[in-house]
């Protein structure tokens, strides 16, 4: 049975792949700072924040012996601030810097550590649009999906000799958590910009993502896919 | 906790697996003084990583412990303890939980 390990899986997105996963036949290991809320034989939780570095190699560890070896990663875990870069405190800054970036850092590291022997290692890295449109208050949210996206450049290269890919996905708003509290005016004004204008959906999203882990995409790494027509 | 003499056979197992992997005749026979990185080293950075995530690997399967080989001290060494086996025998000694 392949393993897929997915960051963030208490809810939104996370929550829908792990599930997506599990009745695809993987076995997935998840996580969030919370405790589960996914019960399933296949699934197994590991309660942490994907920024403490012994947490993450502890969780990697007890995976290479208990499964061996990983097939697939996605680095979906993230949190947003939503606010006007002057009204924005160093603490939210260094919050949001940790968990997206160094958060999907440590799980590409020691991930791709469990997938070098499988020759087929996916790492899938979450993006956003907000980066390319460069919104108005999401000065330090798209910064970090910038390194994101950096690093899943940089990163395509260095795994590519393992024959790991790591591509990312830039989701444009979806009714999750993320974007609950974002004025409907600045989320018409969002929508407005895209190609295709509606709210984009878990499944749009599950496609994209299903593309990326087919064994035929073993040509495909360093990539950035923006959904719903965003350049 | 195993003795220098467990961690250094461990460290040859992983530097002799790795040679036939990586096909590196120099290190297919290795020995404590057998240089691994940078001067006179026959591997390149990417069988560098492999070896170290090996060491790494090997050390949580056999002894039970988990030690971090990559870590700033490493990265700042004045002497990368990845020149050589005997090297690399030191640093997992000096990173042994105590």
């Amino acid at each position: 049975m392949k393993t897929i390990v997915i960051t963030g899986t208490r809810k939104g997105i996370g929550q829908a792949l792990a599930q997506h996963y599990l009745g695809e036949g993987w076995r997935v290991a998840g996580c969030s700072r919370g405790e589960a809320s996914i019960k399933h034989v296949n699934y197994r939780h590991f309660e942490l924040d994907v920024s403490d570095e012994n947490a993450v190699v502890a969780m990697a560890r007890t995976l290479h012996s208990d499964y061996g070896q990983v097939e697939a990663l996605l680095n979906n875990a993230g949190i947003a601030s939503m606010n006007h870069a002057l009204l924005t405190p160093a603490s939210t800054v260094n919050r949001i810097l940790q968990t997206n970036v160094l958060g999907t850092f440590l799980f590409c590291r020691e991930m791709a550590k469990l997938m070098r022997r499988t020759k087929t290692g996916r790492i899938v890295n979450f993006t956003t649009v907000a980066h390319p449109l460069n919104l108005e208050g999401e000065a330090i949210y798209a910064a970090s999906k910038a390194a994101v996206e950096s690093l899943t450049r940089i990163l395509a290269r260095e795994l590519a000799e393992l024959r790991i890919t790591v591509n990312a996905i830039g989701p444009t708003p979806i009714e999750t958590d993320l974007i609950r509290g974002v004025p409907q005016a600045k989320m018409d004004a969002l929508i407005a910009r895209q190609a295709i204008q509606r709210l984009g959906e878990v499944r749009d999203v599950m496609n994209a993502v299903d593309f990326y882990l087919r064994e035929e995409s073993n040509f495909i790494t360093g990539q950035v896919l923006y959904l719903g027509g965003v350049c | 906790m195993p003795d220098r003499h467990a961690i250094e056979a461990l460290i040859l197992d992983a530097v002799r697996l790795l040679a036939e992997d990586f096909e590196l005749n120099a290190l297919k026979s290795p020995t404590t003084h057998s240089p691994l990185y940078g001067e006179g080293g026959a591997l390149d950075s990417m069988a560098l990583v492999n070896l170290i995530a090996d060491v790494e690997d090997a050390l949580t399967e056999k002894f039970g412990v988990s030690v971090t080989l990559a870590d700033e001290k490493a990265m700042s060494a004045r002497h990368s303890p990845y020149r050589s086996v005997a090297a690399l025998v030191d640093a997992v000694i000096e990173r042994m939980p105590s």
